[in-house]
């Protein structure tokens, strides 16, 4: 054996070893592969086809090669149609900002009466259990094709997203400083001014702002069903297989959302930082629980 | 047997954290290290495994250059150098023995440490740490239900699990307080008796340092400014390595 | 009395109402652009309520022959592409972590990669493997394979980047090879977070699968795109509400279990 551990003689002393660890490794496999097995039979997907399909997939991205960088397409088809997702994006996250801030009030527990809150929370998790793009086909018989729907749609399911997470942080507050207003004789006015809003504007901004980044994907795609935006002109180049066409949406939409990811993580970043003196995480969820923003 | 042979670090952006190290510690010893903050004594001790590399100069770790040595070649000096640290260092949300296997990665293939698979020797081995620095019986529990001095003995003993030839200790009761850091200090001088292996203790407290050392090298800037036997020491020697005077943060104990 | 020299006011810098002219100025000519119209809603009332009216009463004899199978056809991509999006992530995740990847080029490309496909919207690569392994829930489950991946692969590495060194330093220092170093080390540090993510990401999957089929990837999203050119809103209504009642349950399961978790 060894130079150092000779045998001590009987092992006295020596805990058990729990039954559990070599349970739950097994556990764990069983519940990540049966299921699978079950959706994957279920939906029909043999080794064949997974093996196939990197091959179909690289005859369609060879075929997106080059794409078409003629003037007509990129600037008068697809950028303009970009720039409208933006657009759609921009307005449907102020939208969902602002009625999704004076709402969080009422759904934060420190702060309001526990029916409001309960109310409010609720109408919360109702408005996001629906997808962005399921809110944009039930307004499409209403509002009619275009952005405007869009932005309904996406502004609607924001204030539910935003809701849920500024009331969140809201409640995550220090009680200290509103207690020291409080007792200085501050009413509420001050109270908000100088204890609740310092303490939550640069979270709930920053969560502004990374809504804003996925509501410019979001938005990207609602046209694939008419909700204006760069989504319908990759419907029809797709459709008529004009893959280099194809190619060049894609390309233009993937760079412009880089932009304004980049430009808003840095803003993101030195909001953060900013927060009282302290050097803030980049990453906003620390919390699982937290991570309900996308 | 360990040697500095004119070993020199300097850190990206100029500062000389060792400067023309010489020493050479023979199996076996057991060595306090003594300095003000920042003197060099992490970055001497960190040089001996080579998670600093020196820019210049040689160490030598039982007959292999660490300097310039390949990543194999690396790992193997690493396995048989156990390195103690100040906080401690342990895996809080698992156990306590697995805390102390990681002691033997490098002697299992990765299949058999990420599944868990430890050979029963490998186990044995960990046990029988724990057993040495007497903590055995809180071999599954979780590693942050313990407390700092325990903590301490799990990274030990984790060091134990290497079989290593030489022990480096990073300010190991830095972290303590002044009952269990005797009984830490006490732990490293018994394996040292025990067990032979060569023991390399950075120390913030003079006071420990003139109880438990039995060699003493001071370092100021960077600089080797003593080397000698403990018994030869006295407050005037601190006074030269430090470049000033004695405060009552440099001891551990305020007597009196 | 203190002896101290007042400082100087900080200047009041001109910039914050700079960019706020800036920020009101490209709102109102975004809304301009999108046709904001609040008129147009409160004109349009009417219209509004008569089409709602359309919706109601949810035609519910239909939905109980014709819901259940599509249903489940998309809760199995979304479990089938939520599981092996997020198994596939878990290495990605590690090289893009600057604690954690082997080298520089490594964490470059990785990081580089991950953003590349995140930036593409879930619906537009249904599309594009909709295009490629034609229509039906492959095509469904290969894009919200990309979808989870792409998010599990930024939120893991995150939050790796904010693990603690200090056990992996000491799993380096006794001679471990790196993966074997960041095994040992930061895995289980980030395990417990990992899977709070893959709840919430395969709860993201449901939601996202439920719409795919409007582009042909399967799932219960054709059957709306299909009743609803039939103009059978009575329908699509009882479609809406199943699917706002399991992604509701799913949601709540999900929670509760990540509360859990921590």
């Amino acid at each position: 054996m060894s130079e150092i551990f000779h045998d001590t003689g009987a092992p006295a002393g020596r805990p058990e070893a729990p039954r559990s660890t070599r349970w739950i490794r097994w556990t764990v496999l069983v519940i990540l592969v049966v299921p699978a097995l079950w959706a994957a039979s279920g939906l029909g997907i043999s080794m064949q086809r997974i093996l196939e399909a990197p091959a179909d997939m690289w005859k369609i991205i060879r075929a997106m090669y080059p794409p078409d960088f003629s003037y007509n397409q990129v600037f008068e088809r697809t950028l303009p149609k970009v720039m409208e997702s933006l657009y759609i994006a921009w307005i449907g996250t102020m939208v969902g900002a602002f009625f999704s801030f004076i709402l969080s009030f009422g759904a934060a527990k420190n702060l309001s009466p526990r029916w409001l809150t309960f109310v409010i929370r609720n109408l919360f998790n109702a408005i996001r259990a629906f997808p962005e793009l399921l809110l944009a086909f039930i307004f499409l018989p209403i509002f009619g094709l275009g952005a405007w729907t869009g932005t309904l749609a996406i502004g609607l399911h924001s204030i539910g997203t935003l809701g849920k997470l500024s009331s969140e942080v809201i409640e995550g507050i220090d009680p200290g400083p509103l207690e020291a207003i409080h007792s200085a004789g501050g009413r509420w006015p001050s109270v908000m001014r100088f204890g609740v809003l310092p303490q939550v504007l640069p979270t709930i901004v920053a969560y502004w702002l990374y809504r804003f980044e996925i509501n410019l994907r979001v938005s990207a795609f609602l046209g694939v069903i008419g909700a204006g935006g760069v989504g319908a002109e990759l419907v029809s180049q797709l459709r008529f297989r004009n893959f280099q066409a194809a190619g060049t949406v894609l390309l233009v939409t993937i760079v412009v959302v880089l932009i304004i990811d980049t430009v808003s993580s840095m803003i993101r970043r030195r909001i953060i930082a900013g927060k009282a003196g302290e050097e803030g995480p980049t990453e906003l969820f620390e919390e699982p629980a937290a991570v309900g923003v996308l | 047997m360990i040697e500095f042979k004119n070993a020199s670090v300097t850190y990206r952006g100029g500062v000389r954290a060792l400067r023309n190290i010489n020493l050479t510690i023979h199996d076996g010893e057991f060595i306090v290290i003594v300095g003000l903050s920042g003197a060099g004594k992490s970055t001497l001790l960190r040089a001996v495994n080579g998670l600093v590399p020196v820019t210049e100069g040689s160490v030598v770790v039982d007959g292999k250059e660490v300097a310039g040595a390949s990543p194999a070649d690396l790992r193997e000096i690493r396995s048989h150098v156990g390195l103690i640290f100040q906080t401690f260092n342990l895996v809080l949300r698992t156990s306590v023995l697995n805390n102390v296997l990681m002691g033997r990665l490098s002697k299992v293939p990765l299949w058999r440490s990420t599944l868990g698979m430890w050979p029963e020797e490998d186990r044995e081995i960990a046990m029988q740490s724990l057993e040495r620095v007497g903590i055995v019986e809180k071999a599954y529990v979780r590693a942050s239900n313990l407390s700092g001095g325990q903590q301490q003995r799990v990274g030990i003993a984790r060091a134990l699990a290497q079989e290593p030839k030489v022990l480096l200790a990073d300010e190991p009761v830095a972290s303590l307080d002044p009952v269990t850091s005797h009984i830490v200090m006490r732990d490293l001088q018994r394996i040292n008796r025990e067990l032979g292996i060569t023991t390399f203790i950075n120390l913030h407290f003079l006071d420990l340092a003139r109880a438990y050392g039995k060699r003493m090298v001071g370092l100021r800037a960077g600089e080797l400014v003593y080397d000698g036997d403990i018994s030869d020491v006295s407050d005037e020697t601190f006074r030269e390595i430090y470049g000033r005077a004695i405060t009552p943060d440099d001891i551990m104990e305020i007597k009196g | 009395m203190s002896e101290g020299v007042r400082p100087a006011r900080p200047k009041k810098s001109i910039v914050p109402y700079f960019v706020a002219a800036a920020v009101l100025a490209f709102t109102v000519f975004a809304a301009r652009q999108v046709g904001f119209s609040l008129s147009q809603i409160a004109n349009n009332f009417d219209t509004a309520r008569d089409f709602i009216g359309r919706f109601f009463p949810p035609d519910w004899g239909w939905a109980k022959e014709n819901v259940p199978g599509p249903m489940i056809e998309t809760i199995q991509i979304a479990i089938l592409a939520s599981i092996i999006g997020c198994t596939f992530a878990l290495p990605v995740a590690f090289w893009a972590s600057k604690l954690t990847a082997n080298n520089r080029w490594v964490y470059y490309i990785d990081k580089w990669f991950l953003n590349v496909i995140r930036t593409i919207p879930d619906i537009f690569w249904a599309m594009l493997f909709v295009t490629g392994v034609g229509l039906g829930a492959f095509a469904g489950v290969l894009a919200l394979i990309m979808f989870s991946f792409s998010i599990m692969g930024k939120l893991l590495s995150e939050t790796i980047d904010s693990a603690d060194p200090g056990p992996l330093e000491a799993a380096r220092s006794t001679g471990a090879g790196h993966t074997q170093a960041v095994q040992a080390a930061v895995l289980p540090q980030v395990l417990p977070n990992y899977v709070a993510y893959a709840l919430y990401i395969f709860e993201l999957d449901i939601r996202a699968s439920t719409v795919l089929g409007l582009v042909g990837a399967g799932g219960i999203g054709r059957v709306l795109e299909a009743q609803r050119s039939f103009f059978r809103f009575d329908r699509v209504m009882a479609v809406v509400v199943v699917i706002f009642v399991i992604v509701f349950l799913i949601e709540q399961v999900s929670v509760f279990v990540r509360r859990r978790l921590v």
